[in-house]
């Protein structure tokens, strides 16, 4: 692909120095900052129009049919319905089995905190300083974790990796398809919007309280994160103006560049999508306001221990909430789980619950842990559906990484991220027997085939 | 105190309480139950048991005669579930460091953290709601591989819950931070063969220390020696000191086990793993897999089931754990004896099945106890009913109950 961007910022801006920078002086190249250094070189594997008959499907948009056809077609869901009548290259009998959208993960840390969990692996977190939005965690990915293969044996197809919670801006994260490849990129979820790291609460005062630098409370988090979006805020203007100025037929100086803000600029443009560590209360609705303060959205909330106690006014901002279904007291934050709390975030109108794991185990079982919430939910008053629930860990996911649009749903157009179960997929004893991504068989679990294997665990006896 | 045929103590105190209200208990008889007893009697259906004294009294008596009977109308009754590995009762929130008992830098073999055990903690009324009614609390350790002893607590939540201390030494061995696994491994081998010699020259009018009561317990096989360790080659190597001392040899962790089941099986060695652990955390554990219980299982190993990760908040997971080793090749009955009555008989615990003589740990369960669909319906902890209600109940109620008032009036 031809490179779409500018050159070298550094050789442009050396150019400027050079010329001088009157208004009037002939216009010097433009100068454009690359959004997109890093490029997807994800191909889908080699797939078949394929036919899936006679299953139990969950479509991710609140339906569920039975006896029901999912039909792929070069890559895509080209129909869901009873009855299909498609001639397909392959046609798999599932009789007895449920089908729904391949799940996703909106958190993750597979590949930059991988397995084995050796010194030399810990590269999840750039813990040297409070605001840390220069990293980008795709940068740490180790594409062997051979956590990414028992994700995929879960029926994982898409996840988000997010750098660790330790700082008030922890970095980009960055959404992958979840097929084997050996470099990051090779997995890359193409045009999937990046995502940006913030933590609230215990980690960032703890890490950086006891270096003795801000922050060590609460209210210096929030310093913190006003202070950032105030330089953000200025960088924007910054560029804006170049930009204005340059096409009003000006020569202006090329602004600083600055890879902190560029992400920070990301989110007050709408482009990046933020991720929050946050657990309690009443600081969700602290960084809602800041980001009514700073215009931008607050995107969602993770682990969101505390959700239930403001789910008006999650679902009043359009914020998700990726939660657990019940972990908790390894923190004070984490001390007022309930096991309802997806489930009463997911009861407001316009709510956007999802289950999420942070967890290279429970990530292998996301449906086991939508299956918790669902049933304790509804020994306590609930009435949630099958059909209901696979949405916080398929379409309600993708639409907190802004990629509803593409997948976790069974819908014409989508992409063929397919799982077909062995049973109910909420059931403990659930397995995913075939994965597809984008139409392509990706796992098999009665052939070793499609049972990919990482580099690390190869020939070890 | 004659009731104690094991050879483990009961701590004088609780049993003093526990006496006092079992004056009180009432009979009670549980009808028409499918009864999963986790002894060699296998399911019995439409089975009735008559608890008495804390003790299950009877199963299918000719005549039921108790002053309550509870018609289980069909649902299942299993043993209180068994818990291990855990600090249940010894932390209360993890990075709290002054909620934490279960660990000291100076511990070592005669570290007791049951001194600690706060039967009030939140984690209780919680992991009950797992079906979890006895749990084996094992200390955390510190800077020694001696990381203490083991205690068996019951989780009534009451201050008179039982208590049986000296459940088993604790010693972590494999993996080290720094240094050798060789030299741990030698530390605990002197430091049996030290306690051997000593035990030869004893003086009889010696007053014995905690650490050589505990270490003559160990050598005579009387309490078990729960080493932590997850390398094949670590496993043969405590094998081979199994052989050696004739110690009543447990080892937990045990994540590569599998690659070396015949030995485990032969040498009749009990483990206590995770079902849930496939990934490789570290070069001993590079053949972590969701078959390995259903292996280990297989090769005729006594499986015990614990859970990975934060152990004492979650141990309510027990049971789905559980359902997950069925599901990757476990039998359904060594699923649930690995929960219930092999940590029994690995800690000398007088419950964990069901059967006349063993403590009334009942739980009764709408449904398949090992998936999300169920939940208790009625538990039993010696004999006397408890409650599954937790806290996380109280705030889930509060903050869906409609009020005019700022919920901190709900309660």
């Amino acid at each position: 692909m031809m490179q779409k961007f500018a050159p070298s910022l550094l050789v442009v801006a050396l150019g400027v120095a050079i010329a001088g920078c009157q208004d009037n002086d002939p216009q010097d190249e433009k100068v454009t900052i690359n959004k997109n250094p890093y490029p997807s070189t994800y191909k889908a594997l080699k797939s078949t129009t394929t036919l899936i008959t006679n299953a139990t499907v969950l479509t991710g948009t609140g339906e569920r049919l039975e006896e029901a056809d999912v039909l792929l077609v070069d890559g895509k869901v080209q129909q869901v319905g009873k009855d299909l009548t498609a001639q397909a290259d392959l046609t798999i009998d599932a009789q007895g089995k449920w089908v729904t959208p391949g799940l996703i993960d909106v958190h993750s840390h597979l590949g930059a905190y991988p397995s084995p969990s050796v010194e030399s692996h810990q590269d999840g977190n750039e813990m040297t300083s409070p605001n840390t939005a220069e990293v980008w965690v795709e940068h740490s990915i180790w594409p062997q974790d051979p956590g990414f293969n028992r994700a995929r044996e879960g029926g994982v197809t898409s996840l988000q990796i997010l750098p660790g919670s330790a700082n008030l801006f922890g970095g980009r994260g960055v959404t992958l398809k979840n097929v084997p490849a050996h470099t990051m990129q090779g997995m890359k979820f193409p045009d999937a919007p990046y995502g940006l790291k913030m933590a609230c609460g215990e980690n960032p005062k703890r890490v950086y309280g006891r270096k003795g630098v801000l922050p060590s409370t609460r209210m210096g988090n929030m310093a913190g994160y006003r202070t950032a979006w105030i330089g953000a805020t200025e960088y924007k203007r910054a560029w804006d103006k170049y930009d204005a100025d340059y096409a009003a037929g000006k020569n202006p100086e090329v602004p600083h560049r600055d890879i902190k803000y560029d992400t920070l600029r990301g989110v007050l443009e709408g482009e990046v999508m933020i991720h929050n560590h946050c657990y309690k209360a009443e600081e969700m609705a602290m960084m809602i306001d800041l980001s009514k303060e700073f215009g931008y959205h607050a995107g969602t909330f993770h682990h969101g221990i505390e959700a239930y106690k403001i789910a008006d006014l999650l679902a009043d901002n359009g914020s998700c909430a990726a939660l657990w279904p019940d972990w908790w007291g390894f923190k004070m934050e984490a001390y007022d789980m309930v096991q309802e709390n997806v489930a009463i975030v997911d009861a407001v109108k316009n709510s956007c619950a999802v289950v999420h794991s942070d967890s290279d185990t429970t990530i292998q079982r996301l449906n086991q842990e939508a299956g918790k919430v669902m049933y304790r939910a509804n020994d306590n008053g609930f009435n949630i559906s099958e059909q209901h629930a696979i949405k916080w860990i398929t379409s309600n996911a993708a639409k907190a990484l802004g990629v509803a649009d593409k997948t976790g749903s069974l819908e014409a157009g989508k992409q063929g991220d397919v799982v077909i179960w062995n049973q109910n997929p909420f059931s403990v004893y659930a397995k995913a027997e075939q994965v597809f991504v984008d139409g392509a068989k990706v796992y098999d679990r009665y052939d070793d085939t499609y049972q990919a294997q990482s580099d690390f665990l190869l020939g070890q006896k | 105190m004659t009731k104690l045929t094991h050879s483990f103590s009961l701590s004088l105190v609780a049993a003093g309480l526990l006496a006092s209200t079992a004056v009180d208990a009432q009979s009670i008889a549980i009808i028409n139950a499918t009864v999963h007893t986790s002894t060699e009697q296998g399911v019995l259906q439409g089975a009735s048991i008559i608890m008495d004294e804390g003790k299950i009294t009877a199963i299918n008596p000719a005549k039921v005669d108790a002053d309550t009977i509870i018609d289980a109308k069909g649902q299942i009754v299993t043993p209180g579930f068994i818990g291990s590995m855990n600090q249940l009762g010894l932390v209360e929130v993890g990075a709290v460091a002054g909620s934490r008992d279960g660990g000291d830098d100076k511990a070592s073999i005669d570290f007791d953290p049951s001194l600690a055990f706060n039967a009030h903690s939140s984690l209780i009324p919680y992991a009950r709601k797992g079906g979890i009614t006895r749990d084996v609390i094992t200390p955390q350790g510190g800077d020694s591989i001696f990381a203490g002893l083991a205690s068996v607590v019951d989780l009534s939540g009451e201050f008179a819950s039982e208590k049986q201390t000296h459940a088993a030494l604790v010693v972590h061995l494999g993996e080290q931070s720094k240094g050798s696994r060789a030299m741990a491994l030698k530390n605990l081998v002197d430091k049996l063969e030290a306690q051997q010699q000593k035990s030869k020259k004893k003086k009889d009018d010696a007053t014995p220390s905690t650490e050589d009561i505990v270490l003559t317990k160990v050598l005579a096989g009387e309490m078990p020696l729960l080493v932590t360790a997850s390398r094949a080659a670590d496993i043969i190597e405590l094998i081979k000191l199994k052989q050696q001392f004739s110690v009543n040899l447990v080892i937990a962790g045990a994540q590569d086990a599998v690659v070396v089941k015949e030995q485990l099986a032969q040498a009749s060695v009990p483990v206590i793993v995770s079902a849930m652990e496939s990934l490789p955390g570290s070069f001993d554990s590079l053949h972590a897999s969701l078959d390995n219980a259903g292996k280990l299982e297989k090769a005729g190993v006594k499986v015990l089931l614990s859970i990975a990760g934060d152990a004492s908040h979650n141990v309510y997971q027990l049971r789905f754990d559980a359902g997950n080793a069925v599901s990757y090749g476990m039998t359904q009955q060594g699923a649930l004896k690995a929960i219930t009555a092999n940590v029994a008989d690995v800690f000398g615990i007088n419950a964990g099945s069901v059967a006349v003589g063993k403590a009334a740990d009942l739980v009764m369960w709408n449904d398949d106890p090992f998936d999300f669909k169920s939940h208790v319906t009625k538990m039993f902890i010696n004999g006397e009913e408890v409650s599954t209600e937790a806290r996380q109940d109280k705030l889930r109620k509060r903050y869906t109950t409609d009020s005019e008032m700022p919920r901190a009036y709900t309660k």
